[in-house]
């Protein structure tokens, strides 16, 4: 029994001291930590740091852009209170190929107006012959100049025609000039993006929004919000309601947003709900995967290196089991306790706002632990009957990777855990061992209702497999560990488990 | 004092199909060397791996002073394993010092016996270096110390001499005389005869998992004398071949080997014969050597088989 604690001390104090534990406590997470929020920090920073320029290709005549301007003003601003957005149109009114399209539209208005004209004439005219009854050959002139108008009605129809289609023409020679200037002004960085209102965006709801990057989500979902007000308001204001009313109606809405726990309110973060418990199973995964990668590294440098027959020669199997797994469990735990320390550290210092994180504390820091321990005592036991088995380092590294990627995986469905962190899903697959801890710690703090029973159901699968595990590692690790060179076979495992 | 022993009764023990000890018994007294001698493959590894514990026999027992190995608790093994191990991070005293505690000796003792050792060694100015750093002979000098520096009750060492250079040869069979001394168990198992010869007093030879020889060393000698003598003289003697009673096996530079084959004839009768023709510089009985008695009895043995 002796032999166990100084074989702990060993494995203890020679990991402790070395470099890659400093790494995977301090370096590691830092790392993390800042690869995960430095989005966050670009995210919500970056907008505010000067004005953007948003274009406008007005097609409808609505004066759009002084509306769109006033709301931005009024919800974004920078940190010194000027405008966030700037709104402005692009007008192209003089390029040559709109003039040009533009004097043949007026060409073509010019002769509908002269038509219209002679219309009326013959229309005013057939009115006199009308009325003076004693006129000579009144019924002739009736007649003749009834076909006239006919004539000239039938012209003018052809005119306005004409007319429509070259209006349609002459917006879309506009439309492509103004697009074309547009694009210029993107890609030499003058407008953000740019806004096309059609004539009739306020029918459709459609406006096109062009820009570099058309994925900020920031800057679109801001816009978009803006224009439902602003189309909305344009509608009910078609629709003749009161300028006054309309403004009530339109009174913008803020959610506020509150989570519900044990009767406390809190505000809801998205980022602290979000990215505190990805943290955390990553710091699990961290803890995990340090000891028993220890564990794994130390079984298979003793047999490749053959200390393993001195060591054997001095204490039994079990004890150099039990001593790997104490001395390295307690390193992992010591670990954790150094994360912990960093934690209140920060909290000290403002860094972390902790009267925000309802999830921190000391009850979660020991689930924490109780899962670090369930879940290295059951990676532990794999990788000690791994280690032992297989008869290069190679091998084992390749099993090593296919185990830690197993385990990060519930990290992947974080975003579903969020959304429903008891659905009949994640509650299966948290009974699965190999991802156990991983889904429980995202669990736990997620979760609104406590899941106590989850965490008895699951504490008991693992207690029962790493029974299961720790009895075969023991009887293969014993007789493994012996063997050279070639790799054993499943039936020759089998005789050790049996034989023991 | 009283006296050790350290008995192997009809052990047994196979890998797979493979028999690797058929039925084994030999005994070991304390104070005595013991050489457990072998070809290649004739499973002496295995066997010291069983008296240490490391693996157990499929049947069969140990003994150490009539207690089965098993239930021993409390008695110091010492164990230099064939194929040597060691931390090659860790630093040589740091190491030397935890397998001392493993074997219950104090930290503090165990580290002023390490270097009492690894000076004798002459390797006190890399207490600290990595063992990493060192030569092969060098490390191989570490591992000897882990396995005495505990001073174990039971000494097994598989092929110590491998590897080493003559001036540590001789350390070691110094340190190795004075544990004897202490008229503690000692086995060792070596491929050189000489070193076989010089140190053992007991040999056991095994081959195909059997024993085939087991005696004190002298004894086995005068067992397998030949009756063969040596005779050096300043001059040829060419008579020697004519002479009635004996037979020539050798002949070099005026010295010649022969047997004598006639029962009537003595050495003293010998002498008579010979007196006065030359002057004689050298007499001895032949021995045979070891690794004479080695080779003859596996070749016999797997003539027989
Ligand atoms: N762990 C093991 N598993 C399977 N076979 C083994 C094992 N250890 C030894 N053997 C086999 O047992 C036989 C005896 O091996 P052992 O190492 O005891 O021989 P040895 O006398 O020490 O030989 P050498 O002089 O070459 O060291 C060999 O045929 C070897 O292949
Ligand atoms: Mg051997």
């Amino acid at each position: 029994m002796k032999n166990l604690f100084r074989i702990a001390r060993w494995e203890f104090v020679t990991r402790f001291r070395s470099r890659s534990f400093m790494f995977n406590t301090i370096v590691s997470p830092l790392l993390f930590t800042t690869v995960i929020m430095l989005p966050l920090l670009f995210f919500e920073h970056q907008p505010e740091q000067s004005t953007k320029l948003v274009g406008i290709i007005d097609l409808s005549g609505e004066n759009i852009a002084r509306d769109l301007q006033k709301e931005l003003n009024r919800y974004y601003r920078l940190n010194n209170t000027s405008p966030e957005y700037m709104v402005l149109n692009v007008s192209v009114n003089n390029s040559e190929p709109y003039q040009e399209k533009l004097g043949e539209f007026r060409e073509i208005q010019a002769r509908r107006d002269s038509i219209n004209q002679l219309y009326n004439q013959i229309k005013q005219q057939r009115t006199r012959y009308y009325q003076n009854t004693k006129l000579p050959n009144r019924t002739y002139l009736l007649q003749s100049s009834y076909k006239k108008l006919q004539q000239v009605r039938e012209e003018k129809e052809l005119v306005d025609i004409e007319l429509s289609r070259f209006r349609t023409a002459l917006d879309s020679v506009y439309k492509f000039e103004a697009q074309k200037m547009a694009d210029s002004l993107i890609v030499s960085g003058v407008l953000n993006s740019y806004l096309i209102f059609d004539t009739d965006f306020k029918e459709t709801g459609i406006i096109h929004y062009n820009s570099n990057n058309p994925g900020d989500f920031l800057d679109t979902a801001r816009l978009e919000k803006i224009l439902q007000a602003i189309i909305i308001k344009k509608r009910i204001l078609g629709d003749n309601v009161e300028r006054s009313k309309a403004a009530h109606w339109l009174r913008p809405i803020k959610l506020k947003k509150f989570r519900v726990q044990g009767g406390v309110q809190r505000e809801w973060d998205f980022y602290i709900q979000f990215y505190g418990p990805l943290i955390g199973v990553f710091l699990l995964f961290m803890a995990i995967f340090t000891a028993s990668g220890y564990i794994f590294s130390s079984v298979l440098m003793e047999k490749n290196n053959r200390v393993i027959e001195v060591l054997l020669s001095y204490a039994t199997s079990q004890q150099l089991m039990g001593g790997k797994i104490l001395g390295l469990g307690l390193l992992g735990l010591v670990q954790i306790f150094i994360w912990i320390v960093i934690t209140l550290a920060l909290a000290g210092a403002n860094i972390i706002p902790v009267q925000k994180i309802d999830y921190l504390t000391i009850n979660n820091a020991l689930y924490f632990m109780l899962y670090f321990s369930l879940g290295f005592l059951f990676y532990g036991a794999i990788f000690i009957t791994v280690g032992s088995v297989s008869a290069n380092e190679y091998d084992a590294q390749q099993i090593n990777q296919l185990l830690r990627t197993v385990a990060i995986f519930p990290a992947l469905l974080s975003l579903m855990v969020l959304t429903e962190p008891n659905s009949l899903l994640i509650r299966i697959l948290s009974y699965i061992p190999f991802l156990t801890p991983s889904f429980m710690i995202m669990r736990i703090p997620l979760s609104t209702t406590p899941i106590t029973e989850d965490i008895y159901i699951t504490t008991l699968i693992m207690f029962a497999s790493i029974a299961v595990l720790m009895y075969l590692s023991g009887r293969i690790f014993r007789v493994a560990t012996l063997m050279q060179g070639k790799k054993p076979t499943w039936s020759e495992i089998m005789r050790w488990v049996r034989a023991g | 004092m009283e006296e050790k022993l350290l008995e192997v009764q009809e052990v047994s023990k196979s890998f797979g199909e493979q028999q690797v000890i058929d039925k084994l018994s030999f005994r070991v007294k304390g104070g005595e060397t013991f050489g457990l001698l072998g070809p290649n493959g004739a499973g002496k590894t295995t066997m010291m791996r069983m008296i240490m514990n490391i693996i157990r026999p499929d049947s069969g027992a140990i003994l150490y002073n009539g207690e089965e190995r098993r239930k021993i608790k409390g008695l110091h093994f010492g164990y230099l394993p064939e194929e040597r191990g060691l931390y090659p991070r860790a630093t040589v005293l740091e190491m030397l010092v935890y397998f001392g505690t493993l074997n219950n000796m104090a930290r503090r003792k165990a580290e002023v016996e390490a270097i009492r050792y690894l000076d004798r060694l002459g390797m006190v100015e890399f207490t600290d270096s990595r063992v990493n750093q060192l030569s092969k002979g060098m490390q191989q000098k570490v591992q000897f110390v882990a396995a005495f520096l505990h001073d174990p009750d039971v000494l097994i060492l598989d092929e110590p001499f491998a590897g080493l250079d003559p001036i540590n040869q001789v350390v070691l069979q110094e340190i190795l005389t004075e544990y004897k001394k202490k008229k503690r168990i000692l086995i060792i198992s070596t491929h050189q005869m000489e070193q076989a010869e010089k140190m053992c007093d007991h040999i056991c030879l095994i081959n195909q998992a059997r024993v085939i020889l087991d005696g004190r060393l002298s004894d086995l000698k005068k067992k397998y004398r030949e009756n063969a003598y040596l005779i050096e003289s300043d001059s040829p003697m060419d008579y020697l071949h004519e002479m009635k009673g004996i037979k020539i096996l050798e002949e070099k530079n005026n010295a010649y080997k022969f047997a004598i084959t006639d029962r009537s004839m003595t050495i003293t009768s010998f002498f008579g014969l010979i007196k006065g023709k030359v002057k004689i510089r050298k007499f001895e009985i032949v021995e045979p050597s070891l690794h004479d008695i080695f080779i003859k009895m596996v070749q016999k043995e797997s003539a027989g088989a």
